[in-house]
């Protein structure tokens, strides 16, 4: 599914990730960890197509295909999502008509028929219970008054509607309440099938008490020094990240 | 256009005889206050940041009855769904056309002489407003009366070119009364110049939304002035559309004479190639326990500029008075200026003042969020910009008339978003 060769990312004149290699077959969740600095963010964002992020050096290959001349809205187009560490606010933007203008962007894309205003409200009303998210919020502005909490079930809410095939979730536990945490957990495992797969990035292993990665990797200084089972997480937990820096 | 220029067409208005000539001796003491002024230049503190180029380099002739007898107009393009109807013609108020509810009446100067403007405020388009003032509609909506439908009062410039005309406008909202007036202007030429004065008085316990649509072709100049007195209790809305011209210029003065009454003011311009558009607003709280606000946005393409000039005055007497300020800007080229300068003169101890400007560019975080969920870059730039502005057009309550200005921003998002 998605296959990361030797990538070397450059961020405003400055290298931040040295030569990474992944390969993330369809149906598996693999986990990012490592501190703050170390690169995690900037992975993400490379492979999404954040401006100014720059391929210095490697590829990105997703279904077989090198995205990194793409637009992101391409790469989101052909199956690829990020839940946003920090998801932005689009004050004046109705989150419901985003929400169908994104869906109705795929759709169109995929050849299908688009959805009416009444047809869409009635599958967000159905995937608004599996991320137990108040109807209030399809009427705000995108973000907009959101605690963080919200703004991370509306990540998920997003991802389910728009049924990615590559779902990267930065940073998706950090400032949840065990709740939000519960809640955001079971709608990823619930997602998860043989034909779907994860990258979540994170810095601790909090989450991956509740979702089981297949695979484990420690990002240190925008390099992969580490990469292991669940078993890993654990051991960082205990040992923090300082005995793997020697 | 020079002096000399103002005075041959102020002759040829005064030799057309199609007023009263009781009214001459006003009328000539009024364009000689104007010669003593002369034109605004950017010497003068409120026109610094007027560009008054294209008025100046351009020659206009005032407009004769006969400009009014146009063959063949269609103006079922400028109509909106559900309104009453007063049609203007370069200048000329055109009954037949007309379509009007009997709470209202109108007068014009075809009439009777009944040239008495109000201008007072020394501002030398007035004074030149007063001096050529062709075109007079009176306005005055009856006491109790309710009227629900709007009014629309369509300013049409067609058929001739290089026109200067002189609209006044004096609208009476009796004691507890209601009513919508929307005035429009718009024109199929390829040039003239409009100078407006509008006379709003809101008596005790009465209700007027006011809309106003700027949507004349490229190469007009329109400058207006707008005098709004409100009484006790009395309720005033004004919201301003401008998404046309080259040169663009409004004097907003509202002045707060009666306690608790309310008085909000919002506008949205949208520009681009090389137009400008000014917004001068003097909000004067005067009694006590009012309420004004001031809401206005902009979004600035091409080489365009704008200048949002909002002032409000507490004075000694006016406790308990809530005031709010907002101007927001959207610049989409680099080449685009905004002179955003919202200000405050507080004399009073116990009141709520509030007032904030912002200026900038697409957020760029948001548009990789949109494009982050498949929406491709032309489209986020889209649903960003009308995020901007819908805020200002949901507040409209007739649902025709928001329809006709989301018509009209998404007409102008067509022509900026490629």
């Amino acid at each position: 599914m998605l296959e990361i060769k030797n990538l070397h990312v450059e961020v405003e004149g400055k290298q931040i990730l040295n030569g990474i290699d992944l390969d993330v077959k369809s149906g598996e969740m693999h986990a990012i960890m490592g501190l703050n600095g170390s690169g995690k963010s900037t992975l993400s964002n490379a492979i999404t197509g954040r401006e100014n992020y720059n391929v210095t050096k490697g590829d990105i290959v997703y279904k077989n295909d090198s995205i990194i001349e793409m637009e992101p809205d391409q790469r989101a187009l052909a199956g690829i999502f990020m839940s946003f560490q920090y998801p932005t606010v689009i004050p004046g933007v109705n989150n419901t008509y985003f929400l169908r203008a994104a869906v109705n962007a795929k759709r169109k894309y995929n050849g299908q028929k688009e959805y009416d205003a009444a047809s869409f409200l009635k599958l967000v009303k159905s995937k608004l219970k599996e991320v137990d998210m108040d109807s209030k919020y399809l009427k705000r502005a995108v973000n907009e008054g959101f605690s963080g909490g919200e703004k991370k079930r509306n990540e998920m809410l997003q991802l389910l509607c728009l049924e990615p095939e590559l779902a990267i979730m930065d940073e998706t536990d950090s400032g949840l309440d065990i709740d939000a945490l519960k809640i955001i957990s079971r709608g990823i495992n619930n997602y998860k099938d043989k034909n779907r797969s994860f990258l979540v990035i994170t810095h601790y292993q909090r989450l991956l008490k509740y979702i089981e990665p297949d695979v484990v990797h420690v990002l240190i200084d925008g390099k992969i020094i580490k990469s292991g089972g669940k078993e890993l997480a654990l051991e960082l937990e205990e040992k923090g990240y300082g005995w793997l820096e020697q | 256009m020079n002096l000399n220029d103002y005075q041959t067409e102020f002759n040829k208005l005064i030799a057309q005889q199609s007023f009263s000539s009781d009214s001459h001796p006003q009328r000539n003491n009024t364009f000689s206050k104007f010669l003593d002024s002369g034109i605004p230049t950017k010497k003068w503190e409120a026109w610094r940041h007027t560009d008054l180029s294209f008025l100046n380099k351009n020659n206009f002739r005032v407009s004769r009855p006969d400009d009014s007898q146009i063959d063949s107009i269609d103006i079922s393009n400028y109509k909106i769904a559900n309104t009453y109807t007063i049609i203007i013609i370069n200048g000329y108020f055109i009954e037949g056309s007309s379509v009007l509810p009997k709470e209202l009446k109108v007068s014009t100067y075809t009439d009777k002489n009944n040239w008495n403007p109000k201008n007072k405020k020394e501002n030398p388009f007035e004074l030149l407003n007063a001096s050529l003032s062709d075109s007079n509609i009176a306005i005055v909506i009856e006491p109790n009366a309710s009227i629900e439908k709007p009014i629309h009062i369509l300013f049409l410039c067609t058929g001739k070119d290089n026109l200067m005309i002189n609209p006044q406008i004096t609208m009476d909202i009796s004691r507890s009364s209601s009513a919508t007036i929307i005035e429009q202007y718009v024109s199929d030429t390829s040039s003239f110049f409009q100078n407006t004065s509008v006379f709003a008085s809101i008596e005790k316990n009465a209700s007027l939304n006011h809309i106003r649509i700027h949507s004349n072709s490229d190469e007009t100049a329109n400058i207006s002035g707008l005098h709004v007195t409100q009484s006790d209790d009395s309720n005033y809305n004004y919201f301003q559309l401008v998404d046309g011209g080259a040169l663009q210029r409004s004097d907003i003065y509202t002045d707060l004479e009666g306690k608790n009454a309310t008085c909000s003011l919002s506008g949205l311009t949208l520009l681009d190639k090389k137009q400008h558009s000014a917004t001068y607003i003097t909000s004067d709280h005067i009694m006590p326990q009012c309420e004004s606000s001031q809401n206005f946005k902009s979004v600035l393409n091409g080489h365009s500029s704008g200048v949002f000039n909002g002032r409000t005055i507490v004075r000694e007497d006016s406790q308990k008075t809530n005031s709010k300020q907002s101007n927001k800007n959207l610049l989409l080229s680099d080449q685009a200026i905004m002179n955003s300068n919202p200000q405050l003169e507080i004399y009073a101890d116990d009141v709520k003042c509030a007032h904030g400007s912002t200026t900038g560019a697409l957020d760029n975080e948001a548009l990789f969020y949109m494009q982050s969920r498949g929406i491709n870059r032309k489209d986020s730039i889209s649903l960003l910009i009308r995020g901007f502005v819908s805020e200002l057009i949901n507040d409209i309550k007739s649902e025709d008339l928001k329809n006709h200005l989301f018509t009209r921003f998404d007409r102008w998002l067509l022509n900026n978003n490629q």
